[in-house]
């Protein structure tokens, strides 16, 4: 431990730690734009400005603490220079906050107001650079907000090894650019977006779609893989619903973000998490039928009962994508009386990146170890004679229910096998109930609801009991 | 011209006087010899010390004690690096020795590289150099040829090796760290300190960064002792260094000198005056990044580092420029700072900013569109670039803009009043 003091207050901290970070870690705040905990220290942009009593200013993101070190993190000195530095970096910058889709969340905004907050003091006119360039299919740069901090180049140095993004140039002329010929393909590029501490990186898909004044963020887990990543899902503040404009809005994601899980993926998320609407956004099935005929909900779990009491091998092909609590309520209602196996519902598609040694895991499922782990790990298959097959989920072949065997499916996407089941029953998505995954590594994570289930639609873990439980 | 032993210039340049032949005619690579064979690595970084010899790129830091540094057996990979990289406006005197003495500058490097236990080492070069290139080509072969480098030199158990990169050509990638960087096949971004690079530099191991003319006096120190060389220059800068001189002068060129020299007798006496028989208006001692001087400063004062800070500029890198009255000192910073904009390397905030906004002042000045508050404004922005910066250029770039607005903040108002220079906006 190193004692150091912080604006006069005597501190212990680590020996190899920084300033900055025994600042932060010690309820001082000391502004910083290049610097981020999960990235090397480039000590760039020089708005962590402090005095250190003896030494005069310097950077404290690449200070090391040194014994009896007497740091100021506000002196006049100090307060000076950080204006300084605001003034530069907005030197060039368009400043078009009103139109830029990181205002509200933008680092350079906040502290303008903290730090500096004047006019310029600049007669010059403002140096230009390109705006919208393509950086790929996701990615769109906008140079001039750009205040070259490096973040996004580290970070595909670092953390996504694609090294695709550089800087060109030199002076006030440098850009992030692509290197030549090759285009910002990274599985891990929106991360990015995320990172920029302006509104330089811009996502394709999120672009002028929303004020984030106006979304708010509710906790979840990705289940596109068995990470398990936690992520934050977007959408519409509930005071902000439409009315009078389509109200489908309403139940729309507006984006997906990651949400720091250290023991999970820490800030990161690959770019299918980004993608998440597309996912959960398709035609939903919301009319319960039997073998095709539209019938009450109330209706179908009469018949499901019914089948289910009156068959006499029975098989039960569990989701793993339902969370823990709905795995729970199938065990204590059902289990006893089926042949219970495990189904993946999604499987790598063509041109997914199946595994890798950052977050994405081959399983395609979120909870696979969850269900395994109260169903054990046997493979999909069905025991001679077995003439009743309940499916829960996506992502099986039914060209191999057995002949003759009745089927009971509970699916929420609109699917030609929903009108061939003898049962349909619509169910909720994860946006629109609470429970939990685990993940591969065994860690449980919470997810919440975003959006109400539609007034037809039951959650699975209610047809359970309603199913299986003593009349 | 004083008389004094000369230790770089010591000889006739002639069409093969830069040859192996040549240099071993001069008594080349017998220091060489000698380190290897009666010295230990501690005695010549000890020899070194003693020499009080500083390092003539700009810094003036004492080569010694960034040898000392680097422990020679502490196991690890160390590296040595010729900053080859001569690119302060003004200074071209590393190119005279790369032109016309090689083979000193390989040889100063094996020396080195024993003393500070390397095998390893680097000729960074600017990439337009290209005499120099072919030249130190040459003696690159000549050296392996003759066993002078390579595996076992002369016959000993050290091995030394010396790669020569080019840059393509940064202001920055002459700045140590910067250099490093480009080595390592990355941008020539500077890098902040800590760690120093000798303790982390080249490929994160310790490296020792010395310029062309520092290094070559080291076989010198060797032949003749620490004592010999401090007989020479003043007690706090000893020895002789080089001067390229420049500007409005009769006999511009490379020189050696002692320190101590006075400065307007090495322009009247040595580099024959001003030329046109016109009077001196300011001298920029040692490149553009340090701060001009005017005709009546620099009466007798003696060039060596501490007199030149107490006139509060520096020796630097050995930049002569003399500037001849009736030349225009706005345009003379905004060819200035054209140079520090096209240069800054755009890493770090203020340069990056900093050198474009005050190009742009000074170009609206000198266009005759100044508007009241443009020097504070200048002098604003040069302060906060001003050791806030990675690397010296930012520095510099203040540094050399109040040093010309301090003295010469009337041509300024005038250009500014009247929208036109007052010495014609010449710079012949
Ligand atoms: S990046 Fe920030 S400061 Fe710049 S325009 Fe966008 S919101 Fe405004
Ligand atoms: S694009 Fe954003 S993250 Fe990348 S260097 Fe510019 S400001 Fe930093
Ligand atoms: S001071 Fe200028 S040249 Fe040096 S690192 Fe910063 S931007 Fe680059
Ligand atoms: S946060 Fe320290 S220099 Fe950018």
């Amino acid at each position: 431990m190193t004692r150091i003091f912080l604006n006069g207050r005597e501190i212990e901290v680590a020996a190899d730690t920084t300033v900055l970070r025994a600042a932060l870690d010690n309820g001082v705040y000391v502004p910083y734009f290049c610097w981020h905990p999960r990235l090397s220290v480039a000590g760039n942009c020089r708005i962590c400005m402090v005095e250190v009593e003896g030494k005069g200013l310097d950077i404290a993101c690449n200070m090391p603490v040194s014994e009896g070190m007497k740091v100021l993190t506000d002196s006049d000195e100090v307060r000076a220079a950080r204006k300084a530095m605001m003034q530069f970096l907005t030197l060039n910058h368009p400043v078009d906050c009103g139109i830029c889709d990181k205002a509200g969340e933008c680092t350079l905004q906040d502290y303008h107001f903290a730090y500096n907050g004047a006019p310029s003091i600049s007669a010059e006119p403002k140096v230009r650079a390109t705006k919208f360039h393509d950086l790929g299919d996701r990615i769109l740069i906008d140079n001039e907000r750009c205040i070259v901090c490096s973040r996004c180049v580290r970070f595909t140095h670092e953390v996504s090894r694609s090294k695709a993004l550089g800087i060109q140039g030199r002076g006030d002329t440098s850009l992030v650019r692509c290197e030549e010929g090759r285009r910002f393909d990274d599985p891990y590029s929106d991360n990015v977006i995320d990172l920029c501490p302006v509104g330089a990186l811009l996502s394709r898909s999120f672009l002028y779609k929303a004020r984030v004044w106006f979304l708010e963020a509710t906790p979840s887990v990705c289940p596109g893989c068995a990470r398990g990543c936690a992520i934050r899902i977007w959408h519409l503040r509930a005071d902000r619903r439409l009315q009078r404009l389509d109200p489908r809005r309403n139940l729309e994601i507006a984006r997906v973000t990651p949400l720091d899980d250290p023991a999970v993926n820490g800030p990161w998320i690959c770019n299918k998490g980004r993608d998440l609407a597309a996912i959960f956004e398709r035609p939903r099935a919301d009319q319960a039928m039997l073998r095709g005929r539209p019938v009450p909900l109330a209706e179908a779990i009469s018949e499901a009962r019914r089948l289910v009491d009156g068959a006499k091998r029975r098989t039960a092909l569990v989701s793993s994508w339902g969370s823990d609590g709905e795995l729970a309520a199938f065990r204590d209602h059902l289990a006893a009386r089926f042949d219970v196996r495990v189904k993946p519902d999604h499987v790598p598609q063509p041109g997914e990146i199946v595994e890798d040694d950052i977050l994405i895991r081959a399983d395609k499922n979120p909870n696979t170890r969850g269900a395994r782990a109260l169903f054990g790990e046997r493979p999909v298959a069905f025991e001679p004679g077995t003439d009743l097959v309940l499916v829960w989920g996506e992502g099986f072949d039914y060209s191999r229910v057995p002949a003759g065997a009745k089927v009971v499916l509970l699916g929420s996407y609109l699917a030609p096998e929903n009108g061939a089941a003898d049962v349909f029953l619509p169910i909720s998505v994860q946006t629109e109930r609470d429970g939990s995954y685990t993940n591969s590594d065994g860690i449980a994570r919470r997810f919440e609801a975003c959006f109400p289930p539609g007034e037809t639609i039951a959650h699975a873990a209610d047809l359970f009991a309603a199913i299986g439980g003593r009349p | 011209m004083r008389a004094f032993e000369k230790r770089l210039q010591s000889f006739e340049v002639t069409e093969t006087s830069h040859t192996l032949a040549a240099y071993r005619s001069r008594g080349g690579y017998g220091a060489l010899a000698k380190a290897l064979r009666s010295m230990k690595p501690a005695d010549v970084t000890k020899e070194v010390y003693d020499s009080g010899i500083q390092g003539r790129g700009g810094a003036a830091f004492p080569m010694g004690r960034k040898w000392q540094v680097v422990k020679p057996d502490d196991g690890l990979e160390h590296f040595l690096c010729a900053n080859a990289d001569e690119g302060e406006p003004g200074t071209f005197k590393d190119r005279w020795i790369l032109e016309n003495a090689p083979h000193l500058l390989l040889e100063a490097m094996a020396i080195a590289c024993y003393a500070i236990g390397a095998h390893h080492c680097f000729i960074y070069m600017r990439g337009e150099f290209d005499l120099s290139r072919r030249r130190v080509e040459g003696a690159l072969e000549e050296a392996y040829g003759a066993g002078l480098l390579g595996e076992r030199i002369l016959g000993t158990p050290f091995s030394c090796h010396v790669v020569l990169v080019r840059g393509a050509g940064a202001y920055v990638c002459g700045e140590a760290s910067g250099l490093l960087s480009s080595v390592e096949g990355k941008k020539g971004y500077p890098r902040n300190r800590p760690p120093r690079l000798t303790v982390r530099g080249l490929f994160q191991k310790p490296t020792v960064i010395n310029n062309v003319e520092t290094l070559s006096n080291i076989p010198w120190i060797i032949d003749h002792g620490a004592a010999a060389y401090r007989a020479l220059g003043t007690p706090k800068s000893p020895g002789t260094r080089l001067v390229s001189i420049s500007g409005h002068v009769v006999r511009p060129g490379v020189y050696e000198i002692p320190f101590g020299t006075p400065l307007d007798e090495f322009i009247y006496e040595d580099c024959g005056g001003v030329t046109g028989g016109r009077a001196l208006k300011a001298v920029v001692p040692g490149g553009i990044s340090t701060k001009v001087l005017v005709a009546k400063e620099i009466a007798g004062l003696p060039m060596d580092h501490a007199s030149l800070d107490a006139a509060g500029s520096s020796l630097g890198s050995g930049g002569m420029i003399v500037i001849a009255e009736g030349t225009c000192m706005v345009r003379l910073l905004q060819v200035m700072l054209r140079f520090y904009h096209h240069e800054s390397c755009g890493q770090c905030t203020p340069c990056r900013e900093g050198t474009g906004w005050m190009h742009r002042i000074v170009d609206r000045i000198a266009a005759g569109r100044g508007a009241a508050g443009d020097i504070d404004r200048l002098i604003h922005v040069s302060h906060f670039n001003d050791g806030t910066t990675i690397c010296g250029l930012g520095d510099a770039a203040g540094y050399a803009t109040v040093g010309i607005l301090d003295k010469f903040r009337d041509e300024f108002e005038h250009f500014m009043a009247h929208g036109r220079s007052r010495c014609g906006g010449s710079l012949a």
